[in-house]
């Protein structure tokens, strides 16, 4: 019961679809601290921008 | 040895609920981005510094840049949040690969296949952007290439997520013709080289130059300090989400021990 001389293969986890959704929401917002220059939240987005500036240099995303 | 025949396979019982799985791989990921932001706070920030210095000069010689939106000390803030959050983030994004791609991660336990998985992510997703298009500080970066600049980064991101998916298949190919694991290990280290070599090659490079008043040394301490940052990031995702995961998997299924 505790040795089994078969290859034990680990089981996938089944990924709910809230999971999908939650992570796409991550995303979205991982997008608009890192690259959003205007394009999505306008002149609130230079003030996203402008605070998270110094993040978005030193995880190495393109900066003007 | 051959591929294990599919009545051999013993699905094991240990797969841990998902929303379990996600809470401690986020769990980990918050510690990843606070360590990061925390190598921000004491590195990072030092290697930006010399660059605004530059920044400032110019325009202290060439008139009138526009007056700051925040004071630096929000901005170093800024920065430490924006850590936080891309390692909440892209815990998030490894709680559902890890789900998905578990059974296939050649390691004995979930500790190996999280650790295997963010060393992975930091080579996919961090040291392969950063030899390609490489972090900048401040004062470097042309306004008008920015979507360029964008654009071949992303690229290189989305095509390193693909060599990762051909090396795997590959694995998977060699490994189902009884294809022995030394083996098979050269042969995806050589796919895995030969890709990333013709991103690096064939891919354009970054259109802008470096500034004349902006030392190599200032670029250089400033490229070395994010890759850094994003190296604990991945570290941490790794070896304390994997710590994390292995605990759960043993807390699950205690006959397994």
């Amino acid at each position: 019961m505790t040795a089994t001389p078969h290859a034990v293969i680990p089981a996938r986890v089944h990924v709910p679809a809230w999971a999908w959704l939650l992570t796409a929401v991550g995303l979205f917002v991982l997008y608009l601290v890192t690259q959003d220059n205007g394009t999505v939240l306008s002149s609130a987005g230079d003030m996203a921008h402008e605070f998270f500036h110094d993040a978005r240099h030193s995880l190495g995303v393109p900066c003007h | 040895m051959g591929f294990p025949t599919a009545s051999a396979e013993v699905p094991d019982s240990t797969a841990p609920p998902f929303g379990a799985l996600l809470a401690h791989i986020a769990a980990a990921g918050l510690v990843a981005g606070a360590l990061s932001g925390t190598w921000s706070l004491l590195i990072t920030e030092r290697a930006i510094e010399p660059a605004l210095a530059i920044e400032e000069a110019r325009s202290a010689t060439g008139g009138g840049d526009a007056e700051e939106m925040f004071s630096r000390t929000t901005q170093v803030l800024g920065g430490l949040l924006g850590a936080v959050l891309a390692g909440l983030v892209l815990s998030l994004v490894v709680a559902v690969v890890f789900a998905g791609i578990r059974h296939r991660l050649p390691a004995r336990t979930d500790f190996g296949r999280m650790v295997l998985l963010g060393a992975i992510g930091f080579v996919v997703l961090g040291l392969l952007p950063a030899l390609k298009i490489p972090a900048n500080p401040p004062a470097v970066g042309e306004p008008g290439t920015v979507g360029t600049r964008t654009a071949i980064y992303g690229a290189v991101l989305a095509s390193g997520v693909v060599v990762a998916l051909l090396v795997s298949a590959s694995v998977s190919v060699l490994r189902s013709r009884g294809v022995g694991i030394p083996m098979t290990t050269i042969a995806a280290v050589m796919v895995g080289a030969v890709l990333v070599a013709l991103i690096l090659v064939l891919f354009p490079h970054s259109p802008d130059t470096i500034p004349a008043d902006v030392p190599a040394a200032v670029v250089w301490d400033f490229r070395l300090a994010s890759l850094g940052q994003l190296a604990v990031m991945w570290a941490t995702l790794g070896l304390v989400g994997g710590a994390l995961v292995e605990r759960l998997t043993r807390r699950s299924a205690p006959a397994a021990g």
